[in-house]
């Protein structure tokens, strides 16, 4: 082997005559970006995996870093308690996948062990440890030369660490913990680490060779490094002897080994142009440091492709075939091979695919059932014309509201992504922060600012306001005035701490009002009208023909392009919690975890301009004169809708606005009454559903605000009509689709490639931190902490945790809430539509394909094809 | 005419509060421990697991009813009683409030923000237990009974750190905590032991009167002085102790804040009960030293390390130093009045560690503004005079000479922030109310701490004047180091100064998982897996 290896060196015409960036940048694709968590968006950290099926990638990942992407058997036994699991739909994929198979086994015997596995779970542990398993295991030796198994490369110090030598692996860790914090903080810490700006790898060289933390010998070794990282990065793996065919492996098993840290460098890298080459300095940094630590151990033992273990495969048959251990050597050889493979193909991770599909085809049922069994036989025009339209963000928090808010009166609702299709940057009022208020996958193309004539005092208020806070950190930060600051400050905050203990909902009411009463933020407008600064910066405010434009894609994408009501209200949707750093996650997903209210009101003001509606009536659509646009914000953590833009309203639209402001009460009560019981409380019955609400927003101790997207399972892209009198309870994105108005399928193609990617990205990350809490989670909010300003870590120190924290996805630490279930996209649309899209688009092909999506369809006569 | 008035109101107050103190004073201290003792026994019968979970805002309720009852007798009572074993003054009533507030605050925190934590029941017996016992320790006036109440403060602050022990990390974290705090309470025990052996006494008030003390010579005062620093400079986590609450930021974030109500504070108060016995330079100066590198190692931890919670344990560190400084002075009040507020502030800075994210935002006109130096130079002056008015009230103490450095320097710092960085009128006159406010409740507070203290805390011996102006250079050469080194940003000194600050804030190897692998495995475990 170790031949091979300077072989493999020597094949190269000139071995270090190779682009490490292309293979950094390949090896890349196994972590997935992660920005900062003030705006969490919503990541699908598989996203650079999806050419590979998904039972493939699980293996993978439990070979090389332990994880299991399946949900494990608590989880499923529980579903299956609750009766979300059919026996039928398991039954099948039995079948199926025994069909797959060639074995010279009779039927009967490999379905009743294929059973007796997925329902009995794992064989208990007493099994494993009798003696006669240990001696039939030996006897039955040779019949493993057939199965061997190919391990994953692993690094280095992991290889030590399994052979129990060292804890290198976690001795690095740990190092690497400390300089991508150190490097990459964002909070201003006062002394920050020097010579940051030249680069992760150089700020790194340069300290190193200082680092108390690091013995004398591996201070002095890392003292002489070359001056650029790829050239220490080309030493290094020479040094390690990694095969050229490898090093890809061998990058893959490092970024792996920290997803959150190396995450965060992607990031980073994505975002200027001058740190493009921060990944390679990572992998620099790290494998160098690996290369120092592990040094006394080197070279390794050879690492060979282990020979399976019988033992569990033995006593599988004893605990599921009813197969006693002594009965092996009666049998022949070619059932031993047979049985042998039987049980060793059917292993857990197989029995886990098999149950999470039969999980997912019972929701489909469920759903196909539901939807199928309300359709109205003929689809009846809507007689009635509307009073008013309420445009919603695809979020599946929407559904129960709209739901309510079309109960109350003539209200029709539309589903559409948050974002309006607008790729805008946002500045608010008094700020000089921007935000992209768009999907991560899109980059923003205007800028559209907040602003107000006489914006100057309120400048000064909000410049007085926080400089409270910017003197409280000057003071902390000084070693003088450090001492006195908690004298000073102790008693404020302690009047603080009892308000928000004694009386939780009045105090962080009374506090936000106080500031709001302080601040007095003026009336503003926006700057919608074309303007370019410079060559560089993004322009400010739309063209004439990109007002058109984008007004006239919004309102396509959500299927208003006639019988406009007189009020059409464009809602976005934010959360209001207190003390969580996770707020911005239960924010809109389509505007980068914020609010999707700015972009609510710079559609709805596009809408309302009057040479904006004259261009579109040439293109076919006319907006009656007396239609108003207006904009709002639904709080998701209220249920309640609030105005943000509301301009002169014509006789019409201001009787329906009238009726929706009478409406909105109830709504909300009837919302907060449907969707507050479900979270956790102790004992109590809950009076006043509202009040809790309010409660659950400005408690300072709450670990629970709202559910988020938690449960989130279908997307169903049809029209309103089609789910109207379905209770989906809150666990579908709804995106209005009329395939008729879609001839050339753009349309479909857009929701596809836009909205339901999005919302993919959203069920993977729930489905993710659920399955794998320490890994693809954010673990225990309780034990967390902030770090450099740009996301949380666990306990001491950590990984840079991406996902959703144990509390947004479990009830309690006994009991799941999130059912982790691969997203079940259901298009209504004729099948020639649905191929047509497939045929097209290859990434969607892909994922349905691999299993990271679940498709479905409903023609329009009512059938129902399921396509995964 | 005003204060005749004034006076003759007073007068009948007074006269009110005295008859019904003297109706009271029988049987407050009664009802005080007889509520103690009920909120001990809701949180055991919580722990009873066919209790409903919804007893725990009963019991919430319960616990709230001890500080206010200590709350009535500070008031009411001003003088001091021996009752028993327990030793009830302002100071101990003081003390039982502020440790059974924290307490109270922390537990109604923790209602909604543990649950559905597998360990919900016991971790509110362990608070409720670990307050009591520490609320005790304070009261406390027969030895015994305080080391058994500190014991028990000890191992109850262990048990909360290792609640989650089902993760290796919490464990280890909780083992090393448990080890010094051993450590601490061997070093208390036997420094009581000596003390009760030599002067025949149980009695805390008995030990420290003055014939007592006579019997003791001068090396045995010193030996027992050192013991009872080592005693408190461990909860305290001055260096070279610092590293149980560096590593404790493990432990849930309510936890972290619970430490700060009479535990980690408890080194102030332990060394002003026992002030008449502290003497001997020896003691002071090892104090002293101790407690100043304390400050400038926990105050760079705080400068270097980016972790918010690592922020607020280096700057505990700190504080506590400077606590400990005040004791080293003779300065027992203002070591009381730091350790009391400090307790409140950073326990609410660690239950709002959630908002450490928000509001990133630096106002436009910090970074793109020069300072406006007329306003900066006033903010000077406006220092000095303050600094130099507060020595002159009281030159002769030599916690005065510090204490005017630190108060100065804060009034011209809050003073250019500010003012000088306010925009506009609006922005200066909210500044100058800020300004104005602050000072005005931060002299009431301590006029009230000073009213109600003043004759319970005695005043320690004077340390010589050299070691106050060693000390003062200390601090100004701190200072000027620190300016000096942000300012030499790519020196050598300052790569070495900041990895070593770093290497002493950072946790140690088997205190840190890459990825919090217990709740999956707990998960599996606990979950319906029948």
């Amino acid at each position: 082997m170790s031949l091979a290896k300077t072989l493999n060196w020597e094949m190269l015409p000139e071995p270090l005559d190779f682009d490490l960036n292309d293979l950094v940048k390949s090896a890349s694709s196994v972590i997935a970006p992660l920005g900062p968590i003030n705006t969490f968006a919503a990541r699908n950290p598989w996203v650079g995996l999806e050419e590979q099926p998904f039972e493939k990638v699980a293996r993978w990942l439990k070979d090389t870093c332990d994880v299991d992407i399946y949900p494990n058997d608590s989880v499923f036994q529980s579903a299956r308690d609750r009766g979300e699991i059919h026996q039928n739909f398991l039954e099948n994929s039995i079948q199926h996948w025994l069909n797959s198979q060639s074995l010279e086994l009779p039927r009967e015997v490999a379905e009743s062990f294929c059973r007796a596995a997925l329902i009995q779970n794992q064989p208990s542990s007493s099994t494993l440890e009798v003696p006669e398993l240990k001696s039939m295991a030996k006897k039955l030796n040779r019949f493993t030369s057939q199965m061997t198994e190919k391990h994953s490369v692993k690094t280095y110090s992991q290889r030590l660490e399994q052979l129990g030598r060292t804890n290198a692996a976690q001795e690095l860790n740990r190092h690497m913990i400390k300089w991508c914090k150190l490097f990459l903080d964002e909070s201003q810490a006062v002394w920050s680490m020097p010579n940051r700006e030249e680069g992760f790898y150089q700020a790194w060289r340069k300290l190193v060779q200082h680092d108390p933390a690091l013995c004398r010998k591996v201070r002095k070794q890392l003292g002489k490094l070359p001056v650029e990282a790829d050239a220490a990065l080309k030493e290094v793996l020479l040094s390690l002897e990694i095969p050229f065919s490898e090093i890809q492996d061998y990058f893959e098993a490092h970024f792996l080994a920290l997803p959150g840290w190396a995450g965060m460098m992607l990031w980073r890298s994505q975002q200027a142009a001058e740190e493009t080459s921060l990944l390679l300095d990572y992998l620099a940094v790290r494998i160098t440091m690996e290369w120092a630590l592990i040094k006394p151990c080197l070279p390794l033992p050879e690492k060979r492709n282990d020979k399976v273990n019988l033992e569990p495969l033995i006593a599988a048959w004893t605990e599921w075939g009813n197969l006693p251990i002594n009965a092996w050597s009666q049998l022949s050889s070619t059932e031993i091979k047979a049985r042998l493979a039987l049980a060793y193909r059917f292993d857990k991770i197989l029995c886990h695919r098999l149950l999470l599909e039969a999980w997912e085809k019972t929701y489909e049922d469920q759903l196909k059932t539901m939807i199928t069994s309300q359709q109205p036989a003929v689809a009846t025009e809507n007689v009635k014309p509307a009073l008013a339209q309420f445009v919603f963000c695809i979020d599946v928090r929407s559904e129960p509201f709209r739901r309510k808010l079309e109960k109350t009166g003539d209200f029709e609702t539309f589903g559409t992504a948050g974002f309006f299709g607008l790729p805008i940057e946002t500045c608010e009022l008094g700020s000089n922060h921007t935000h992209n208020s768009l999907p991560v996958m899109f980059k923003p193309q205007f800028k559209v600012k907040e602003f107000s004539p006489g914006s100057e005092s309120y400048q000064q208020r909000y410049q007085a306001y926080s400089s409270l806070r910017f003197t409280f950190k000057t003071m902390k930060n000084n070693l003088v005035s450090s001492m006195v600051l908690p004298e000073i400050s102790g008693p404020w905050l302690s009047l603080q701490t009892l308000a928000r203990s004694f009386v939780p909902r009045n105090a962080g009411r009374t506090f936000s009002k106080l500031r709001e009463t302080w601040l007095h933020k003026p009336s503003t407008e926006l700057s919608l009208d074309y303007t370019q600064k410079s060559e560089t910066d993004l322009p400010i405010g739309f063209s004439m023909k990109e007002k058109v434009h984008y007004v006239q894609q919004a309102l396509k994408m959500m299927g208003l392009t006639s019988q406009f009501a007189p009020l059409v209200v464009i809602c976005g949707h934010g959360s209001h919690s207190t003390n969580n750093p996770y707020g911005s996650a239960l924010d809109c997903g389509a505007c980068g975890g914020a609010s999707s209210g700015f972009n609510a009101r710079v559609l709805a003001a596009l809408c309302n301009l009057p040479n904006v509606r004259k261009r579109l009536e040439t293109e076919g659509i006319i907006i009656p004169k007396d239609t108003v646009f207006a904009a709002a914000e639904h709080i998701t953590t209220l249920d309640e809708l609030r105005w943000l833009y509301v301009p002169e309203l014509s006789v019409e639209a201001k009787e329906a606005f009238k009726r929706v402001q009478a409406a909105l009460p109830k709504v909300s009560e009837e919302a907060n009454a449907e969707r507050i019981p479900k979270l956790p409380n102790i004992g109590t019955h809950l009076k006043n559903p509202k009040a809790e609400a309010e409660r659950l927003s400005e408690d300072w101790s709450e670990v629970r605000p709202e559910w988020g997207l938690a449960r989130n399972a279908a997307f169903i892209i049809g029209e309103r009509r089609l789910t109207q009198d379905c209770i989906l309870g809150g666990r579908a994105f709804l995106n209005n689709y009329n395939w008729k108005k879609d001839k050339n399928g753009t349309i479909l193609a857009n929701i596809i490639s836009g909205p339901a990617t999005v919302a993919q990205w959203i069920n993977l990350q729930y489905y993710a931190s659920t399955v794998a809490p320490h890994y693809y989670g954010s673990g225990n909010k309780i034990t967390q902490t902030v770090t450099a300003g740009l996301g949380v870590m666990q306990g001491n120190a950590s990984d840079l945790l991406s996902g959703l924290p144990w509390q947004s996805v479990m009830k309690s630490d006994e009991e799941a809430y999130h059912e982790p279930l691969r997203l079940l996209v259901v298009i209504q649309a004729p099948m020639e539509y649905v191929k047509r899209m497939l045929d097209n688009d290859h990434a969607i092909h892909q994922k349905v394909k691999n299993g990271w999506i679940r498709l479905a369809s409903i023609d329009p006569e009512g059938h129902w094809e399921s396509w995964s | 005419m005003m204060e005749i008035g004034q006076s003759h109101i007073f007068g009948i107050g007074f006269f009110h509060t005295s008859i019904e103190a003297s109706k009271m004073l029988i049987s407050l201290p009664e009802i005080f421990f007889g509520l103690l003792a009920i909120s001990v026994l809701s949180a055991l019968f919580l722990l009873y697991p066919k209790v409903p979970l919804s007893f725990v805002r009963l019991h919430v309720g319960i616990t709230l009813l001890p500080p206010i009852a200590a709350l009535v007798a500070l008031v009411t009572n001003n003088e001091t009683m021996i009752y028993g074993p327990l030793r009830l003054d302002s100071l101990s009533w003081l003390l039982a409030l502020f440790v059974l507030t924290i307490g109270f605050i922390v537990q109604r925190y923790s209602v909604r923000y543990l649950l559905g934590d597998r360990s919900y029941r016991k971790y509110f017996a362990l608070l409720t237990i670990t307050t009591t016992a520490d609320s005790g320790v304070w009261l406390s006036n027969d030895l015994r009974l305080l080391l058994v109440c500190w014991g028990v403060t000890l191992l109850g602050l262990t048990l909360l750190i290792r609640l989650k022990k089902d993760w290796s990390v919490a464990r280890n974290s909780a083992s090393q905590s448990g080890r010094l705090f051993a450590l601490g309470w061997l070093t208390l025990l036997g420094a009581v032991i000596w003390i009760t052996q030599t002067t025949g006494h149980w009695q805390l008030s008995l030990v420290l009167t003055k014939s007592s003390l006579v019997q003791l010579d001068s090396w045995e005062k010193t030996c027992i002085n050192l013991l009872l620093i080592l005693a408190v400079v461990i909860p305290a986590a001055q260096w070279p102790f610092q590293r149980w609450l560096l590593d404790s930021v493990v432990a849930p974030t309510p936890v972290s804040a619970v430490m700060h109500a009479g535990l980690v504070n408890a080194g102030g108060i332990i060394l002003t009960r026992f002030s008449p016995l502290l003497s001997g330079n020896l003691a002071q100066i090892v104090l002293l030293l101790l407690s100043g590198v304390s400050v400038i190692i926990g105050t760079g931890i705080m400068l270097v390390h980016v972790d918010y919670k690592r922020q607020l344990v280096g700057s505990t560190i700190a504080q506590m130093g400077f606590m400990l400084i005040q004791c080293a002075l003779g300065a027992y009040l203002a070591a009381i009045i730091h350790a009391v507020l400090h307790g409140l502030f950073k326990s609410t800075l660690f239950l709002q560690a959630g908002s450490a994210l928000h509001h990133r935002e630096v106002p436009t006109s910090r970074t793109n503004q020069p300072k406006p130096i007329v306003w900066t130079i006033t903010g000077g002056i406006l220092g000095i005079l303050v600094a130099i008015g507060l020595w002159i009230s009281s030159p002769g103490e030599g916690y005065q000479m510090i204490s005017a450095l630190t108060i100065g320097w804060s009034v011209s710092i809050a003073w250019t922030q500010l003012m000088a960085f306010g925009s506009g009128s609006i922005g200066r006159i909210a500044g100058f109310s800020l300004f104005a406010g602050a000072a005005i409740v931060y002299n009431l507070v301590h006029d009230a701490f000073y009213g109600v203290l003043q004759d319970t805390i005695p005043k320690g011996i004077q340390p010589p004047a050299l070691v106050v102006i060693l000390l003062l250079m200390i601090l100004l050469a701190g200072s000027a180091a620190a300016v000096w080194l942000s300012r030499h940003r790519s020196s050598a000194a300052y790569a070495v100064i900041y990895l070593w600050l770093v290497r002493l804030g950072e946790p140690q190897s088997e205190l840190v998982e890459s990825h919090p692998k217990h709740l999956t495995q707990s998960f599996f475990r606990g979950g319906h897996l029948r």
